[in-house]
């Protein structure tokens, strides 16, 4: 079964074509970078995955569920198996990092623990081991607003991971970080994918990024699907034909 | 519009029967009363301070009560947080009409309802309060980024769940902030709900000048000064500790 499997996706708005005949599918353990500029439609495609926006036409399967079809308690399940990175993190940034760790078993744990923060033994240690995977143990007890950025993101990935996710889709999620920070969150998603088998669908700006950490490459541009190609298939020109320029 | 302006407080002073002529012929009578309020009346204030108690009570009483009713409302009517749009208008309208009606009035509605006292008073200044708070929370919880709240949503947490525990810590000094600010206005507030027989110290003010007792009122005005000053600066230390 795939991870995500994304068939014929077109959505519109208005007169927009955001995404037009769009497939491909990311399988378990995958790192997949998603390249485009501005407006490529790599955001809608995102929406569409979440059940954000549904397609106009198409289908979207997640582990093999069409999330058209889901909706209600169905649906909040389906989206416990995707986890979410975003470009400027998203804690809550007066709760401790360990707190924002366990906000990832909120659809897990029922609502009664959450309202009382008290989750169970297993619910702690897998936030615990989810800190310690992103090597943020000592940090447990750190306010979220007073770590670094990188820190920051890589809070933001145990929590996906306390969440159990299957599928990571990361919206840009080094571009607000320094050189650094970016190349250490990019090798820990990358070591996650390896080591656990979940998808990873990260959409980047920098294709040197892309082809030092990804093991393909799915460029869009205007809404279409310019390019599905492994990493060392990526080359100089298939750059020039997405951003239309030559590096700098 | 200038005219305009002029004309409506041309109105605005007819309606208000702004007398001058009154003022002046007044104003020694007030000055003979504050030449008779020295000194100070100095017995009884042992029952002053009770009676200024029993005022910081009521206010206590009443914003820690209203608090407590007021943050469900708060999310009810909160745009980004609400179950429920549509039902949201008419709670809408119903938080609205708590705050615009006064603590005053709904405290001499309650003293018919349940007698005099300051019991009558706490619970006026309940529903007027809790109209105040549930508005003020609303606006706060409206304020937050959003993006936080969506991600707990497509994390898969029910309402409930993102609520208590994503958008409450984030707005939570600010909450806190809202009820320490009604606190002080209501400790003010209910000064003088001893006047509409609702308890607290309005009581004895209200006997001091119905019988011209001007050196009682006196002392009476200044533990009134004091005590707003000290709940004043104490509230606004504790909101400096929020943020």
């Amino acid at each position: 079964m795939h991870s995500l499997l994304i068939e014929t996706v077109t959505k519109r708005y208005g007169t927009t074509l955001a995404l037009d005949d769009v497939s491909f599918v990311v399988d378990p353990g995958e790192f997949v970078a998603l390249l485009g500029p501005s407006g490529a439609g790599k955001s809608t495609l995102f929406r569409c995955v979440t059940r954000l926006v549904a397609p106009d036409t198409g289908v979207v399967r997640v582990l093999g569920r069409d999330m058209s079809a889901l909706g209600g308690q169905e649906l909040r399940l389906a989206r416990r198996d995707v986890g979410l990175i975003f470009q400027q993190f998203n804690l809550i940034g007066r709760l401790s990092a360990m707190d924002n760790v366990l906000a990832g078993r909120m659809g897990h744990a029922s609502t009664l623990r959450v309202v009382l923060r008290q989750f169970t033994r297993a619910d702690r240690q897998l936030a615990l081991a989810a800190l310690d995977r992103v090597g943020l143990l000592e940090r447990a007890g750190q306010r979220a607003d007073s770590l670094s950025g990188g820190q920051q993101q890589r809070v933001a990935i145990a929590r996906v991971l306390a969440q159990q996710a299957r599928l990571l889709l990361a919206d840009e999620p080094v571009s607000s970080l320094d050189p650094q920070s970016a190349e250490n969150v990019l090798g820990i998603l990358r070591n996650i994918a390896r080591e656990t088998g979940i998808a990873v669908v990260c959409a980047l700006h920098q294709v040197d990024l892309a082809r030092r950490y990804a093991d393909r490459v799915v460029a869009l541009r205007g809404g279409r699907k310019l390019l599905d190609v492994s990493v060392n298939a990526f080359d100089q020109n298939a750059f020039q034909e997405l951003y239309g320029a030559h590096p700098g | 519009m200038a005219i305009l302006l002029l004309g409506f407080l041309a109105l605005c002073i007819r309606l208000a029967q702004v007398d001058p002529e009154a003022l002046i012929n007044g104003l020694p009578r007030l000055l003979n009363w504050a030449a008779k309020a020295w000194p100070p009346l100095l017995i009884d204030l042992d029952a002053f301070a009770l009676r200024g108690l029993e005022t910081v009570a009521i206010a206590t009483v009443g914003t820690v009560v209203a608090t407590l009713l007021a943050f469900p409302l708060s999310v009810f009517i909160a745009r980004n947080v609400t179950p429920s749009p549509a039902l949201s208008l008419p709670v809408r309208w119903a938080v609205n009409a708590f705050r615009g009606i006064d603590t005053v009035v709904f405290a001499l509605l309650f003293v018919a309802a349940v007698g005099l006292g300051p019991f009558a008073g706490v619970l006026g200044m309940i529903v007027h309060s809790m109209g105040v708070i549930a508005k003020l929370n609303a606006e706060a919880i409206e304020t937050l980024p959003s993006a936080p709240l969506e991600a707990a949503a497509l994390s898969g947490a029910n309402r409930t769940k993102i609520v208590t525990y994503a958008m409450l810590p984030a707005v939570l000094p600010n909450l806190a902030s809202v009820s320490l600010y009604v606190w002080e206005a209501n400790v003010r507030t209910s000064t003088i709900l001893g006047i509409v027989g609702a308890g607290g110290i309005g009581i004895e003010i209200k006997a001091a000048i119905d019988l011209l007792d001007f050196p009682k009122l006196f002392t009476l005005s200044v533990i009134v000064l004091i005590m707003v000053t000290a709940i004043d600066q104490f509230s606004a230390w504790l909101r400096r500790r929020l943020v």
